[in-house]
């Protein structure tokens, strides 16, 4: 081989290494750094509407307070996208923190794979820095179904800011009219005549999804909390007992007799604030939606005077419970995480004053007790609805323990509301899918 | 050295240089050819692969389950609705954009037209936004009150003709169809325009002066000269509809109301990923692949013809 020849053999190599090296090196995973010492916590969280900021505050005060620990942060708002592809390698984040019913469904993923570190003992460690244990610090009632997914006593998600979610109406509106905020649902249809009489629709929603809210707290007023159970667990033929008949009625009414005209065609991904605009223009009274309404429509235009009113749904029954569905968003640890133990501590920390106080500032409440007092004033009206009489809270959602192949028992309940609305689907249909679904749901889960 | 000796030397010298050439060549196709196998080949296999498994798609507990999913997809409802609106949309958007394309490379390319070259541009602009800014632009367009469709429809006094374009559920498929057309057809209309200035002018004039018109022209004279380059881009187009319509869907209706636009791509992403039966959606995987290929292979069969040759 000549001089040349050789040159262009080693260029070609050295080229062909340059591109595959690269590779090479996404794949291997970085050791930690515990060789000066400190501990390196791998903290992945997902930006929602609170933004990243905190999360930087709140990792900062921890290192201040822990020299020795070092906390790599993560934040994305597809951090579920960011983080998978490492944990499929085996580089596992020591603590994340993602609620449930995102559309990457990582966190029912993890809980279906049984894949999340058992965190029950972090309820009884001591906050760092402070002398209360984090279950003293947490409101009471939390943990429930949404903490310890599998129905025992055991907790793998623990509740990181929580939301309640109900009916967003216009104050404004109902108080010129002189109307009164629906107790019950006679209260709520013959308010839904008078509006129509004024050429204003009782009901929107921005898409199908936001029922989840509206059908868990119906479901836990008509049936009771065992009830609410017994439908999230997917128990034998739940969907065709009396009570899961009278919630659908009652919202197949709502939907094909009071709602909005333009809804359905609104209720997608690219035109949904159109329906959420109809109620700030007055033209209609009531929709499912949550405390991030106030945010999200900052800037949209308003009727004079407008204000926001939060109500719980209706209940069936004169006097009976209203309910708050409550979205809690969750934190957790993987099974597989390097540092279990300080992730715990970290997590512990989260439940902090000082973390507490960071959160609140950007609007994220957390569940614990006296925060609600702390929330700021357009926050106010949502959070103070618990304190009204005969409110509960309901959280958590389907058991996410099972899949079943083409079985998704959310687009049989809530998407098909579209449906509802236009008149393609039957009452009987509706129920008949629901139940279907339910059922091989629960068998999937028994096995 | 005679003669003989002296030419199979230089034959064997040859064949070093050329070994050394040929390996050399090697080595540069070396790294995209690993790239290729790592990021095409071997995901390929596994979606095949994954298709056999009940899998999660995040744990190490993967169940081999045969032909299960196939047989369960074959009884599921919702996969055949995400089936037919796929193949509605490559038979619509194919049959309407195609004609269209040639049509209008037909004129452009042959009629001097005024502002020519701005009508080309505008046509080809649709093909270079994203589709997130096509939902947008649509999303415009189609609002049931006051957007440019029905208020249109309105001003000319065909109030009766106005739709809920994208919430009624029989219209919604085609709502997103047009948007497609609108969409593919200015790239392969510039496509042909570049193959059609390709046929010699002579043909043109020589069949004018047997007094062919415009049309005979375009079907004797330009399609067959173009043909070639007619069956590529149709193979092309079917393939990329099937990603075309998914990401569009997504991006305006997300598969509703209610799962009436959902497409094939977009079942198989809900299927994996947000109901967590990540073997099921590979078997949806394979079904579209399967697809695909077996349309372009037959589309590449039926439009066989022999290549006529330009003098």
């Amino acid at each position: 081989m000549n001089k040349v020849s050789m040159a262009k053999v080693a260029i070609s190599a050295v080229a062909a290494c340059a591109m595959v090296v690269p590779l090479a090196a996404c794949g291997s995973s970085s050791a930690g750094g515990d060789a000066d010492g400190k501990v390196t916590l791998k903290f992945a969280a997902f930006e929602g509407g609170y933004g990243a900021q905190m999360y930087k505050d709140v990792v900062a005060a921890y290192e201040k307070l822990n020299p020795d620990v070092k906390i790599e942060l993560t934040t994305s708002k597809k951090i579920a996208d960011e983080i998978t592809p490492g944990m499929k390698a085996g580089n596992y984040p020591d603590i994340v923190e993602l609620g449930q019913g995102t559309e990457s469904g990582l966190t029912e993923t993890m809980l279906k794979d049984k894949a999340l570190e058992d965190v029950t003992d972090v309820l009884d460690m001591t906050v760092p820095g402070e002398s209360k244990t984090v279950k003293d610090k947490l409101v009471d009632g939390i943990i429930g179904l949404y903490t310890n997914p599998y129905g025992d006593d055991q907790t793998y998600l623990m509740p990181m800011y929580y939301s309640p979610s109900g009916l967003v109406y216009n104050k404004t509106l109902l108080e010129q009219n002189g109307w009164e905020v629906p107790t019950t649902w006679d209260e709520f249809f013959k308010l839904g005549d008078e509006a129509k009489a004024k050429g204003i629709s009782l009901f929107t929603y921005p898409t199908a999804g936001y029922f989840d809210a509206f059908f868990n707290a119906l479901l836990a007023d008509i049936g009771g909390d065992d009830f609410y159970t017994d439908v999230m667990t997917y128990k034998k033929d739940v969907w065709k007992s009396k009570d899961a008949t009278e919630a659908l009625t009652l919202v197949q009414k709502l939907v094909t007799e009071y709602l909005n005209p333009d809804t359905v065609g609104y209720a997608n991904s690219q035109d949904f604030t159109k329906n959420q605009q109809s109620v700030l223009d007055g033209k209609s009274l009531f929709m499912p939606n949550g405390t991030w309404i106030v945010n999200e429509m900052k800037d949209a235009p308003r009727t004079d005077g407008f204000e926001w009113g939060f109500a719980p749904v209706p209940t069936t029954t004169e006097g009976g419970t209203r309910y708050i569905n409550t979205t809690i968003e969750g934190v957790w640890i993987p099974k597989k995480a390097k540092h279990i133990e300080e992730a715990k501590k970290f997590m512990a920390f989260l439940y902090s004053d000082t973390a507490a106080d960071i959160f609140n500032k950007t609007g994220a409440v957390q569940p614990i007790k006296g925060m609600t007092d702390k929330v700021d004033d357009t926050m106010k009206v949502f959070y103070d609805a618990y304190n009204q009489d005969g409110v509960k809270a309901v959280a958590g959602s389907f058991s996410t323990t099972a899949s079943v192949e083409g079985k998704n028992i959310k687009d049989d309940l809530y998407t098909a509301v579209d449906s509802v609305a236009s008149g393609k689907k039957s009452l009987a249909d509706w129920q008949k899918a629901l139940n279907d679904t339910s059922n091989a749901l629960n068998e999937a889960s028994s096995k | 050295m005679s003669k003989s000796t002296r030419a199979s030397g230089q034959k064997a010298k040859r064949t070093v240089l050329d070994r050394k050439r040929s390996r050399f060549g090697i080595l540069c196709a070396l790294p995209t050819a690993i790239l290729f196998i790592i990021f095409m080949v071997i995901p390929t296999v596994n979606v095949f692969r994954m298709s056999f498994f009940k899998w999660s798609g995040f744990s190490d507990d993967q169940t081999f389950v045969g032909f299960d999913n196939f047989k369960i997809l074959a009884t599921d409802m919702n996969f055949v609705h995400a089936f037919q609106n796929t193949v509605l949309l490559l038979v619509v958007v194919t049959s309407i954009t195609m004609p269209i394309a040639i049509i209008f490379a037909a004129i452009l390319t042959q009629d001097k037209i005024i502002g020519s070259g701005f009508l080309r541009f505008v046509m080809y602009v649709p093909s270079i936004l994203s589709a997130v800014v096509i939902a947008a632009i649509f999303s415009a367009i189609y609002d049931q009150n006051d957007g440019l469709l029905n208020g249109t429809l309105g001003f000319l006094g065909l109030g009766a003709l106005k739709r809920v374009w994208l919430g009624d559920q029989k219209i919604v498929i085609y709502s997103i169809a047009f948007a497609m057309v609108w969409q593919s057809f200015g790239y392969y209309m510039v496509m042909y325009m570049s193959s059609m200035a390709g046929v010699d002018k002579s043909l043109y004039e020589a069949s004018q002066i047997d007094g062919a018109g415009k049309v005979r022209q375009l079907f004797s004279i330009t399609i067959p000269m173009i043909w070639q380059n007619i069956r590529t881009t149709l193979t092309f187009f079917i393939i990329s509809s099937v990603n075309l319509s998914f990401v569009l869907v997504t991006a305006m209706t997300n598969g509703g109301p209610d799962g009436a636009s959902q497409t094939l791509l977009g079942y198989m992403y809900e299927q994996a990923y947000t109901n967590s039966t990540y073997g099921y959606g590979m078997a949806i995987g394979v079904i579209i692949f399967l697809f695909s290929f077996l349309l372009s292979l037959l589309v590449s069969q039926v439009t066989k013809r022999d290549i006529i040759q330009q003098l």
